[in-house]
């Protein structure tokens, strides 16, 4: 039986310097999670109004919206949101799965590095051309 | 106090699908952006190279899996952690109806949209 004791109030003002580890880790996979349904909703939305009769329509939409630069920077911003929820996600199931719980907190310090790691590889390829 | 805390039912069905659907989008996400940023970069991506690719029956499936299982996986998680911030009763039930009727609109347009990209009807 797990051990229970009051975690007190979330909203407390101070809180975040009691946050341990797995609270951070907590918190970011949830804003990545709502970042990625988002996108997932938008990502659809775009391509409805790019897919028309005349195919011209879905390549212009997609070169005039690659051609700036804001949309560049988000995409590296939606990858790394996208790596960490990945590789978080990887962490959960091993959490689940009862594996390495003595190492949830480098596990998640791992997800970090890693993410960090691709998204600074990744901007050349993103900015590419621009 | 509650002896644990979590927005699932013990045991429940959500509960694994969940879990399973996110085993599922760890590879496939990683697939799709990796072959639509790094293989082919997204500024060189026109509508004859995207109907070539979603004309492929294994790829239309794998997309359409992916628009199915993320839709699940996303709206899931969005009724979890409402939950979790302690809505109940009627509250619950109205966001419960409202995330599924925006996860069958979002499934039903998208698999018009991935259609509408392959030559297969």
């Amino acid at each position: 039986m797990s051990e229970t004791y009051d975690r007190g109030s979330v909203e407390d003002f101070g809180r975040w310097r009691e946050f341990r580890s797995g609270m951070w880790a907590w918190i970011f996979h949830k804003f990545t999670g709502w970042v990625l349904v988002g996108y997932l909703f938008t990502h659809i939305a775009v391509l409805s109004t790019a897919t028309a009769s005349d195919p011209a329509v879905y390549t212009d939409t997609l070169h005039g919206l690659e051609n700036l630069l804001v949309v560049r920077v988000l995409e590296v911003g939606l990858l790394a949101v996208a790596v960490f929820h990945i590789l978080n996600g990887v962490r959960l199931l091993m959490v689940d799965l009862g594996l390495g719980l003595d190492s949830q907190d480098k596990s998640f310090y791992a997800s970090l590095v890693v993410t960090a790691a691709i998204t600074v590889a990744s901007v050349p390829t993103f900015l590419a051309g621009v | 106090m509650a002896e644990y805390y979590s927005s699932f039912e013990r045991g429940g069905v959500r509960w694994l699908l969940q879990r399973v659907t996110a085993v599922f989008l760890i590879g496939v996400l990683a697939f799709h952006f990796f072959l639509l940023h790094f293989v082919n970069h997204a500024a060189d991506i026109t509508f004859a190279g995207t109907q070539a690719r979603m004309s492929q029956v294994g790829y239309f499936a794998t997309m359409w899996l992916f628009l199915v299982t993320a839709t699940f996986h996303g709206v899931n998680g969005v009724y979890n952690a409402l939950v979790n911030q302690g809505i109940d009763g009627t509250a619950k039930r109205a966001v419960g109806a409202v995330l599924t009727l925006a996860s069958i609109a979002l499934i039903a347009q998208g698999t018009r949209v991935a259609l509408a990209m392959t030559d297969l009807l």
